[in-house]
Formats: C-alpha cells, structure tokens, sequence
C-alpha cells in the first residue's frame, strides 16, 4: 500500500497548480500551498479531495490550520495511527 | 451601483475607484504584468512585506500580493494621515489583517482580494469588511466545489443552470460567501456550506442583508459588484434589519 505521502503527492500532482513547477517535479513538503499560488477555489476541492481519498472527515477550522502538505501529512497519520 | 468614491479614494499608478456604497470605497487594482509599476510598487513595502512577498515562489502570486499591499498603503496613508513609515499591518489568527499607525491599531476597515489580473480593495472608515475576486473562468474541480461550498438549495439551483450559466451562479455564490467568510475574519476556517445567500441574489438581485446563523445579532450587507470579466463581492456591517431568505 502506498504510504501517506505518496497518496498526497499523486493528489497534489493531479489537483492543485503550483505556478511555475514543470511537470513532474516534486513538490517540497514544506512549501506553504498559499505562498505556492494555489487559489482558494483549488484549495477547498483539495480539502475535499483529501477527505474522501483517507475517508476522513477533517473539519474547515483543522484544514484552514494546516499550512503545508507536510502539515497535512502529520495530521492524516497521526489521526489514523 | 453608485460608482463614485469619496473624495479621499485617490486613484493611483495601477488602481482606481470601482464602486462605492453604504459608506464603503471599493477600488480595483490592475495586476498585469507591468515592471515599472512593480518597481513604484516595491519602495512602498516595508522589511517584513518584502520578506513575504519574495518567499512567493514565482511571479504571479509575488506581483498580485506586491501590487495590493503597495496599494493598500498607498491608500490608508491618505485616509489615515500617517507617513508610509508610520504604517503597519498584524495579521489575526485566520489571517485577516489590520492596521497600526505608530503602533496603535486603527479601527477603519479594510479588506484585498486578488484573483488573476484583477485585484479589489475595500475600504469601509467606520465598520468591518470583506472583500473577494475571482476571474469567470472554470475552477478545475467545479463539480466537487458545488458539493463542498453550497448548501443543498443552492446546488439544485446551480445545478439546474444550463452552460455558461452554471459557471456564472457559482462564482457568483463563491465570492459572495468568501466575502462575508473574509468579513468576519474566519477565512477558509468556516465551513461556508452551512449558511445560504439572500435568494434574492441567487436570481441576480445585485444587494441584500445577511445574517450568518450562529451570530443573528450582527447583520451585513451584501454587495455583488461582479462584472464580465470577474465574479465579486463585498460584505460589510450594517444596521439594516436581516432579509428573510
Ligand atoms: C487567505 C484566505 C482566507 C483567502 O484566500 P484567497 O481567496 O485565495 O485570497 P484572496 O485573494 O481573496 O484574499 C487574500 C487576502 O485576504 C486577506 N486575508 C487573509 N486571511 C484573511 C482572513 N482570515 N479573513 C479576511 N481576510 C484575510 C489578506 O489581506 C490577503 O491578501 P495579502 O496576503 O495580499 O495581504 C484562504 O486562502 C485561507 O484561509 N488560507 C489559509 C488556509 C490554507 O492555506 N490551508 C492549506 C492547507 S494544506
């Protein structure tokens, strides 16, 4: 099974539009999504995206605080361990 | 929509009055790509902006959040009398901003919202507000966004529009909720899917007042100022009683 990061990592990829990174390029874990210019309007779905992929339910307020994928990545495992 | 400003609202190199309304100036910022502008538009930042604006990894974001914030300055300064130097910003916890001159925090009102080439700014001297652009083309994930932001109302009506209209109600619905969201200051950390427009604006009445449900006291006015090229909306406090939805 594919490990968290991976999961976000192809979630990311396929979603969310980080202005001037070639395709195939990883993203850096900590890289804030906002300082990478992801809009609001992909930010939200990401929200939602994330939710249904690791069949969570994270509220508004938890997700708003996240700032990093790296964040999110320590949220998600952490609430499945 | 009264489009004249107060006097105070100056137009500047890149921004210029859009539409004024129950005591709130709203301007647009013009954030194409424009070296010149961009350079005036630098000396403005202070330290701490100029550190925020160069960890933006690349061009668009850096030149939309420069080209506001130098504006914004450009504008407080004048409506607050204080030297450029004078003028500081403190973000809340969700991230909303205010401003301090020498120090102490001032009470006028202010809200920015940049999307592609267009950027706003609201100015309200004697109440809260909040402002949000988005340029009318397709979000990526549409039909994930209707399920997640609207209430279960608005989607059947969204989903019940044919074409070009479909996109048109959302960014509609988007920005009027991001305003009242960015209004009280909560951002992202409000699940917007819980509250519902006026229905009168739904069907395209361009004002109406707002109550979110958890806080009946406080009342909003409503303002879709949306054009051809953008959806829009600006919130802002008011004493005019709640429309019944
Ligand atoms: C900032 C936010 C509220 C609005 O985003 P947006 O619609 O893309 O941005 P807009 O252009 O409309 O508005 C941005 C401006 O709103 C203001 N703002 C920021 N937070 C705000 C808040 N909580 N309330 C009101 N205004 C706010 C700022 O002035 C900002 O502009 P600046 O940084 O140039 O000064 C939203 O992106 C957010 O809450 N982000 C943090 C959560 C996050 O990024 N999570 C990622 C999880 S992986």
């Amino acid at each position: 099974m594919s490990s968290t990061e991976e999961r976000l990592r192809a979630l990311i990829d396929a979603n969310l539009e980080i202005e001037g990174r070639a395709s195939g390029q990883p993203i850096s874990l900590d890289l804030s999504l906002a300082d990478a210019g992801v809009s609001s309007t992909d930010l939200v779905a990401f929200w939602q995206l994330v939710c249904e992929e690791f069949s969570m339910d994270i509220p508004a307020e938890v997700f708003a605080e996240l700032a990093t994928p790296g964040d999110l990545i320590a949220h998600l495992d952490a609430d499945a361990g | 929509m009264n489009v004249a400003c107060p006097p105070a609202v100056q137009s500047g190199g890149w921004w210029q009055p859009f539409a004024a309304f129950d005591g709130v100036a709203v301007l647009h910022v013009d954030l194409a790509p424009d070296a010149l502008n961009e350079q005036r538009a630098w000396a403005w930042l202070d330290p701490a902006e100029r550190q925020r604006a160069d960890q933006f990894r690349h061009g668009g974001a850096k030149r939309q959040y420069v080209l506001c914030r130098s504006a914004l300055r450009s504008l407080l300064c004048d409506a607050l009398s204080c030297r450029n130097e004078q003028l500081a910003f403190r973000a809340s916890k969700h991230g909303k901003p205010s401003a301090f001159v020498g120090g102490s925090k001032s009470a006028f009102g202010f809200n920015v919202s940049h999307g592609g080439r267009h950027g706003l700014i609201a100015l309200a001297p004697d109440g809260t507000v909040g402002v949000d652009v988005e340029e009318r083309s397709a979000p990526r994930n549409l039909d994930v966004l209707v399920d997640t932001v609207l209430s279960p109302g608005e989607r059947a009506e969204v989903m019940a529009a044919a074409g070009d209209e479909k996109l048109r109600l959302f960014l509609n619905l988007w920005t009027m909720k991001e305003a009242l969201s960015k209004a009280r200051g909560v951002g992202m950390s409000m699940d917007v899917s819980g509250f519902e427009i006026p229905h009168g604006m739904l069907r395209g009445t361009r004002g109406g007042v707002f109550c979110f449900p958890d806080v009946p006291d406080l009342t909003w006015a409503l303002h879709n100022v949306g054009t051809d090229d953008f959806a829009a909306a600006v919130a802002c406090t008011t004493q005019a009683v709640c429309d019944a939805s």
